[in-house]
């Protein structure tokens, strides 16, 4: 049923559901907030995580939402546990989305990690300060085409030993 | 009264791991507390993509130290839901044993750092003892203390040696025999009571909307376990209770983890009855060559922690394209404990962190 | 106490009260530290090796730096050793401090702990267990009898390197320096 009402009140969204228990749900980049705020309101209020995969042959960044609900009872007609993946696709280069907080707080943390780790920019976020990380990255670093061994090769393997006995 | 900004941690006793808070205080009530994560992070999902399937299992069980079972189980899950391999039943029985022994294991080292850290230190050393006869057994089965790697796409590595049934038995009998004395040592204490009621509280609202899960959400009174909720293993096969409490504050929470831990052992019992005979390994392709189908998949199962998240991405080749792990901590060490501090007195601080169960290489990753 | 020891006690007491006193500081580095409750609780018992946690790096004689170690813990790790008084001891335990152990690619961990703070010992394994703990303390013994356990002289004396490799990996260090550095010889 929920495939059907969200096929009827959505224009371009696809709708696939090839795994147990996991419906994934792609759309253009301006429907998410209005798919976010329809599922809520149909009880699926528990939102899992944001996710972030880098599509690096297609030159864009797809945001993952997953969420479901606490309980299944809470949303009418549901036979099965159901996991929500809702999933859109922003530019690679200079990435900017609106924040989800207002819908979901608890997507506070997550977008200030995908801020940090994939650069990008959430709109009306309250604090996108850097969370993990200590030194600043000219690429960040869970992009794709961030080389971490030539990284660690480069900053790491050039610091010199202090004792003249370590070298040999 | 003048504020002050406060720094607490990583180098202090009352942290849980390397972890550390920002507090803005008037007094020693707490006003804004901001956590700061990321003294543990190394970057395992960057890593993974540089590694095959079958070498990340080294790198999973690494990322929740103190409980890596549950972390391979999720790897696996995911893996055979992206590959499609199915598991034998015997080996269900064998990985809910496992991950069980595991969820004990896990409860006692949480109960010896509260416990600890509120001064109970006879309980810590009965605890930390306890966990090490789990220990034990692990290292029989594995061949390791820590880490195992017992858990396999397919299956699990090995069967049962001849007589593990019966130490399995013996040991949980042992730590059972304690409960008495856990009880009127630390649980029915009166201190104990003083020291963790009404402190630390989240409302049932407040947890759902800051996407809190397991003892969190199971002490506002909701029975949410993923083991009910979406049975994987060998959940579905035996009958068991969620333990729920109503109050939602430190001294229900650590209720909750004792009545799991008893819960836990019963389910040991009944599963190790109805453990049927049979093979416990399907046998999976080359790993070295070893290439899995375009797709993505979500899978979820519940760690000693509340509810554990795997998303991955497979394009195809020998290596996973992305994964990302929704661990239990992350929500409730960085969103439910900045709230929970909001008000509190600075020496909850240590209280509240503990009963909400934060294990911060969980965060970090 | 063993009585063969007797005469050592008598030559030179502080170095024995330092040998079997260690204190350690109590800072969750890394994964390793999950070895360090059994060790120091009823099972293991590592007070029968006069090792005991302390509160603060200020009554600390022993540092255990407990596994890999991310940048933003190396800050804390260096700050930490600069409040210990001296005479003071640094051990790491397993493969990461090492060369980097199964992180060797990881962006934000060190490879190699002895550039940027002094080591006296290194227990290898992932995790080393108890035991392997206690054999390493009983060789720092024999290293502190032998007044080979010199990091903190060693630290001392080349400071300036020390903390130039510091700054290289973490950017201009707030705080200043513990000992004058010379300029460039």
């Amino acid at each position: 049923m929920l495939k059907q009402e969200l096929e009827t009140t959505f224009d371009n969204i696809t709708i696939r559901m090839e795994k147990k228990n996991q419906l994934e749900l792609s759309i253009t980049k301006d429907g998410i907030m209005s798919v976010l705020s329809f599922l809520k309101n149909k009880g699926y209020d528990h939102l899992h995580v944001i996710s972030c995969v880098d599509w690096i042959d297609d030159k864009q960044l797809e945001l993952v939402y997953i969420l479901s609900a606490y309980m299944k009872q809470d949303v009418p007609g549901e036979t099965e546990q159901l996991n929500i993946l809702l999933k859109t696709r922003i530019g690679r280069d200079d990435p900017k989305y609106i924040t989800s907080i207002a819908l979901f707080p608890a997507a506070e943390p997550y977008e200030r990690e995908i801020h940090e780790m994939f650069g990008v920019d959430f709109l009306g976020h309250p604090r996108l300060t850097p969370l993990l990380l200590e030194r600043d990255y000219d690429i960040p670093p869970f992009r794709k085409d961030f080389d971490t061994k030539q990284y660690v090769d480069d900053v790491f393997g050039s610091v010199p030993s202090v004792e003249g006995e370590d070298k040999n | 009264m003048r504020e002050l900004e406060l720094y607490y941690g990583p180098q202090h006793l009352g942290m849980v791991g390397n972890f550390s808070l920002t507090l803005q205080v008037e007094g020693d009530k707490i006003l804004k507390a901001s956590a700061n994560p990321g003294y543990l992070h190394r970057g395992f999902e960057k890593l993974m993509e540089k590694r095959s399937w079958i070498k990340n299992f080294p790198m999973v069980c690494r990322i929740n130290v103190i409980e890596p079972d549950s972390m391979e189980m999720i790897y696996s899950m995911g893996v055979e839901k992206l590959a499609g391999i199915e598991v034998p039943e015997r080996a269900h029985f064998i990985r809910s044993i496992f991950l069980e022994l595991a969820r004990v294991g896990s409860h006692l080292f949480g109960l010896w750092a509260y416990a600890n850290m509120l001064g109970f230190d006879t309980v810590a050393q009965w605890a930390m003892y306890h966990r090490d006869l789990v220990l034990d057994l692990f290292e029989e089965l594995t061949g390791g203390r820590v880490y195992h790697i017992y858990i396999w796409p397919g299956g699990v590595r090995r069967d049962f040696p001849e007589g593990f049934k019966d130490k399995i038995v013996k040991t949980l009998h042992t730590i059972g025999g304690c409960v008495p004395d856990y009880d009127s040592t630390f649980f029915n204490n009166r201190l104990f009571y003083e020291r963790a009621c009404n402190v630390g509280k989240v409302s049932r609202a407040e947890a759902m909307e800051m996407g809190g899960v397991g003892q969190v959400i199971r002490a506002t009174g909701m029975a949410y376990d993923i083991r009910k909720v979406e049975p994987y293993a060998a959940y579905d096969r035996v009958p068991w209770n969620v333990p729920t409490r109503k109050e939602g504050d430190a001294f229900s929470r650590i209720w909750i983890v004792r009545d799991e831990m008893i819960e836990s052992v019963h389910m040991i019992f009944k599963l190790l009855d109805e453990m049927p005979e049979g093979n416990v390994y399907n046998r999976i392709p080359n790993p070295f060559k070893w290439r899995i189908p375009e797709g993505e998949a979500y899978v979820r199962c519940e760690s000693s922690r509340g509810e554990l998240g795997l998303y991955m991405v497979s394009d195809g080749g020998k290596e996973p394209y992305r994964a990302h792990f929704r661990t239990p901590s992350y929500s409730h060490g960085l969103t439910v404990l900045e709230k929970a501090l909001e008000g509190a007195n600075i020496s909850d601080v240590g209280n509240i962190m503990m009963s909400l169960y934060v294990v911060a290489p969980e965060i970090d990753r | 106490m063993d009585r063969n020891q007797l005469k050592k006690w008598f030559q030179n007491p502080v170095k024995m009260a330092h040998k079997y006193s260690l204190h350690v500081v109590y800072f969750c580095t890394g994964c390793g530290i999950i070895e360090i409750p059994p060790s120091i609780t009823a099972r293991w018992d590592a007070e029968r090796f006069g090792i005991i946690p302390v509160a603060t790096p200020r009554q600390a004689s022993l540092f255990i730096i407990a596994g890999y170690v991310s940048l933003k813990t190396l800050r804390s790790i260096i700050r930490t050793y600069e409040q210990m008084p001296e005479p003071k001891f640094t051990v790491s335990l397993g493969s990461c401090p090492i060369n980097g152990g199964m992180y060797y690619d990881s962006y934000n961990t060190i490879k190699h702990l002895e550039k940027y703070i002094p080591v006296d010992g290194m227990i290898a394994g992932c995790m080393p267990r108890p035991e392997a703990i206690f054999v390493g303390v009983t060789h720092l013994w024999t290293l502190i009898d032998k007044d080979m356990a010199d990091g903190y002289k060693r630290y001392r004396s080349n400071y300036s390197a020390y903390r130039a490799n510091q700054e290289k990996i973490l950017g201009k260090l707030e705080w200043p320096p513990l000992f004058p550095i010379h300029g460039e010889e």
